[in-house]
């Protein structure tokens, strides 16, 4: 075992609080679970060993300032480092809607049970963000009640910092929200942040998750969605690669005649590196899924992708798409991806593709012979490719402030 | 439906006859007397012992791989046995005449008549029983051309240059677990070489049969075409009804120097096991070629048997130019399982690869397409074209795609479809409605969803191909 290791197991054994029975049960199965490498299938592509050779400390500058999402009117969480900003944050909530620090959760009845229900046990920094994640926030929606202010959950991180945040949402029946995660930050910092989504009957959440630190950054953390009968889930999800970027999103059905939809844009440069696993289960008959994953790769990066389509026995009557199309733009940039199906029902239509590709030398001459010049029509074509992602998006203030910012990633890259 | 389908599940195996045939069968075990007796059996040069003697420390060391979609209970290495022969084969026979009828009879019944008069022109056979080649018909004719075609017994002891050059450079002793145990007990299995400029005058064929209780089969087949040659390739098996699983753990070298083309068929269709998963053959094979410039080589697999299937045939275009072909029909019903599919590393600049993979599963059986396509570092103006489709029949079975794809080079385009869907109502309404019977209307939808693969097929084995999904078929729709 890495020091490093034995030093979080020592670390999560202090934690004592009121999910202490749940940590438990994750310290148990951490201590029995090999440190991943390359032949561990869910690390393949993406070594972790950066982790073991940084140091890092819970200390935190609070000078960090998180980037304000302009013409978005929202109600803002604010985390430095992963402890709560009360002064950044917005105090006053609409009716429906109760927001309850992790640390107080022992108020809400249903925030014990709801801990790793949908996070799937098998991931491992999944099990450290599960006995070392003290910081982060409760929000219950309650039923039929309609939040039109989106919910803004900002984490920023320094130089340096460590630290582990969970939050847990409960949509209840009928009701609406929008929850934009926005997580940020360019320096050497290890980051752990896992959501779980419990979506209610006809309950509908959209979804953002602005996953954009960069560079020396080490990132890993998952959005993880159940959805009950007639549930409708929208989700998008903005990557920056950094240094180390690990995302998982696992989408469960478990009610009848859900619907969800992922939309995945992921743009890499430099030596970055961003790693997505999806996961569609289908558990019942009847939903329909979709995901569409479009990345761009530069430079030195390499993008790994794994998605996942799971229809158990007996879930008939399940429609399910994966799209990842892929764009490399230097000789040395890699794509990795590996998009499986897994059915165990007939009366399914499921299908898969995926492509990786430059840029189309036609399409780039009929720009060029309309006096276009050539690195213009690079920008417009590869942005081309992904604004249609954008276009997508719900909420137009989060569109319209991305658009510059992923154009930006596009002058400063590297292009062949 | 469901009857019906367990009725369909029910049918017998054709070829599960057992030959009453005296053979000389090693102690079940597995140490390194064991194979100093193989090579011993075989009268082999000391290089080749000591090749044997290294992949199997080697093998020692390495754990049986996990990572496949299969379930199986973990076999005993040591309750095999590693060498069967008939009795009849000590003396080797110098022609056809000498073969031990009961031999021959075997044959007869499974369809391979080995009398050169009766075959249909134009196709030479090697027959491999459990551990030894029985008969190679053709050999003069066909060494009038300068081809090779033999047991790879007789190549070590007859071209020691041409196996000590070629063998295992594809697939090495280190390869993977399988690979290592054949490398190490490897007893028959066919050669071919194919000189320089010359296109083989008739198909070649190898008919494998596992005959004796508690054997395995290990065979090893090498095959080489050199500059701007040409050969066809085929390739069936089939095993007794018996309720222990057997082993079938084979290794398939093709060398395909520059400008030459292999084209290797497969038609595999060993003991499935009852409907139940009890017996049937272990099917652990690891199939690999090399191309070298402006080289092709073609796989095409039709799997029907097998209680476990795991099998890769895979490409390495390491010259420009060089082309790779995988198509694939796998059918699986009642218990049994398959992983396959196949490799495609691309090295080279401009190589192409193609991947059409179809997948039927019917019954309680589960059937994994699991691939690889690499595009190297080198790999420039390199195209590849998967697609891989699934069929259901019936409620209890699984189809599951693991499609690997790897990309180092920006030029290289990539492309890969899935879809899985079951024979929709619509299809057979219309068949239905145009006066065919249900049974008729499900084999020809299924034969049009593999009809990309059967036509890739030598005319004899797409004939035998589309009966044998006919048979397994029967009576599945309702």
């Amino acid at each position: 075992m890495s020091s490093w290791l034995a030093n979080t197991i020592s670390e999560a054994e202090q934690v004592n609080d009121w999910l202490s029975p749940k940590r438990a049960e994750s310290l148990a199965l951490l201590k029995n679970t090999p440190w991943p490498n390359r032949k561990t299938e869910a690390w393949r592509y993406t070594p972790i060993n950066v982790i073991e050779r940084a140091r890092f400390s819970a200390a935190n500058d609070t000078t960090v300032q998180a980037a304000a999402i302009e013409n978005l009117d929202s109600i803002d969480l604010v985390f430095v480092d992963g402890i709560f900003d009360a002064q950044a944050s917005t105090d006053n909530f609409p009716e429906g809607l109760c927001i309850t620090q992790l640390s107080e959760g022992k108020n809400c009845d249903w925030a014990l049970d709801s801990f790793k229900k949908t996070k799937p046990n098998k991931h491992f920094f999944g099990l450290i963000n599960d006995t070392l994640a003290t910081s982060g926030c409760i929000i219950d929606v309650a039923a039929a009640a309609k939040i039109e202010k989106p919910i803004r959950i900002v984490q920023s991180f320094s130089a340096g910092s460590q630290s582990h945040t969970r939050i847990l949402v409960r949509v209840g029946p009928s009701a609406k929200l929008c929850v934009v995660e926005q997580l940020q930050g360019d320096e050497l910092c290890f980051n752990t942040s896992f959501a779980e989504y419990d979506i209610g009957e006809a309950a509908t959440l959209e979804h953002y998750r602005l996953a954009m630190q960069c560079q020396a950054a080490i990132s890993i953390g998952g959005s993880h969605f159940s959805l009950a009968q007639s549930a409708q889930l929208t989700s998008n999800l903005i990557g920056f690669g950094s240094q180390l970027s690990r995302v998982d999103m696992d989408i469960i059905h478990a009610g009848e005649k859900a619907i969800s939809k992922l939309n995945v844009i992921y743009l890499l440069d430099g030596r970055e590196l961003f790693d997505l696993h999806s996961s569609f289960e289908h558990t019942v008959a009847h939903g329909t899924s979709d995901q569409n994953i479009r990345c761009i790769v530069a430079d030195h990066a390499n993008a790994v992708f794994n998605g996942r389509i799971h229809i158990h026995r007996d879930a008939q009557k399940i429609l399910a798409s994966m799209n990842n199309r892929n764009l490399l733009m230097s000789d040395d940039a890699q794509v990795n991806t590996k998009p499986e199906l897994e059915i165990y029902a007939d009366d399914v239509r499921c299908a898969h593709g995926v492509t990786i590709a430059e840029i189309d030398e036609e399409a780039m001459f009929y720009l060029q012979s309309r006096g276009i010049s050539r690195s213009d029509a690079q920008v417009m074509l590869s942005f081309g490719f992904i604004n249609e992602l954008v276009d997508q998006m719900p909420n137009i203030a989060i569109a319209d402030w991305l658009r510059p910012q992923l154009r930006n990633r596009f002058a400063n890259m590297e292009i062949r | 439906m469901t009857d019906q389908l367990d009725e369909a599940l029910q049918r017998e195996y054709e070829a599960g006859f057992v030959s009453d045939i005296e053979s000389r069968t090693f102690e079940p075990g597995l140490d390194e007397d064991v194979i100093r007796r193989i090579s011993a059996m075989k009268e082999e040069p000391q290089w080749m012992l000591d090749w044997r003697l290294k992949a199997f420390a080697l093998w020692q060391k390495m754990p049986e791989p996990d990572w496949a979609h299969i379930q199986y209970d973990k076999m005993d290495f040591q309750s095999i046995s590693y060498y069967s022969a008939p009795k009849s084969m000590d003396e080797r026979p110098k022609s056809l005449d000498e073969v031990d009828p009961e031999l021959l009879a075997t044959y007869e019944k499974l369809g391979i008549p080995l009398i050169e008069q009766q075959q249909l022109a134009g196709i030479a056979v090697d027959v491999v029983f459990d551990s030894v080649s029985v008969v190679t018909t053709f050999r003069e004719k066909l060494k009038e051309q300068g081809v090779i075609f033999c047991p790879i017994s007789d190549a070590i002891k007859e071209h020691p240059e041409l196996v000590k050059k070629y063998l295992g450079t594809v697939v090495s002793q280190k390869d993977n677990f399988f690979a290592a145990l054949n490398c190490a007990v490897f007893t028959d299995g066919s050669f071919v070489y194919i000189p320089k400029g010359t296109r083989c005058p008739m198909e070649l064929s190898t008919y494998f049969r596992i005959n004796e209780l508690n054997t395995g089969q290990f065979e090893r087949t090498l095959i080489i075409a050199d500059e701007g040659s040409h050969v066809s390739y085929l390739e069936g098996c089939t095993a007794p009804q018996r309720d222990e699983n057997q082993l079938h753990a084979a290794v398939v070298e093709l060398v395909c120097l520059d400008n030459a083309e292999i084209k290797y068929s497969t038609v595999q269709n060993w003991y499935p096991g009852d409907e139940n998963g009890k017996g049937g053959i272990y099917n652990f094979v690891t199939k690999r070629g090399i191309c070298h410039d402006n080289a092709k080589i073609s796989w095409t697999q039709v799997e029907t048997g097998s209680a476990v299937t795991w099998k890769y045939p895979s490409c390495i275009l390491k010259g420009d130019n060089s082309i790779g072909e995988f198509y694939s029909v796998a059918l699986t019903r009642g218990a049994q399982q398959a992983d396959t599919g196949t490799k495609m590393i691309h090295l080279g600049k401009n190589t192409r690869s193609t991947i059409i993979s179809k997948g039927i599963s019917a019954g309680k059986s589960n059937n994994s397409y699991r691939g690889l396509v690499h595009m190297g570092k080198g790999a420039k103006g390199a195209r590849n074209f998967t697609q891989c489709d699934s069929l259901l029949i019936g409620d209890k079975c699984g189809a599951h795609t693991f499609p690997y794809v790897e990309s180092r080079n920006p030029t290289a385009i990539v492309e890969h479809e899935a879809t899985t869907s079951k024979v929709s109502d619509d299809q057979m309404f219309l068949c239905r409605q145009r006066g065919l019977d249900p049974e008729k209307a499900v084999s020809m939808i299924v034969n049009g969803f593999c009809k990309e693969v059967f036509k890739e097929l030598p005319m004899e084995f797409a004939v035998e191909a589309g009966k044998l999904l006919e048979i397994s078929l029967e009576g599945s729709v309702g």
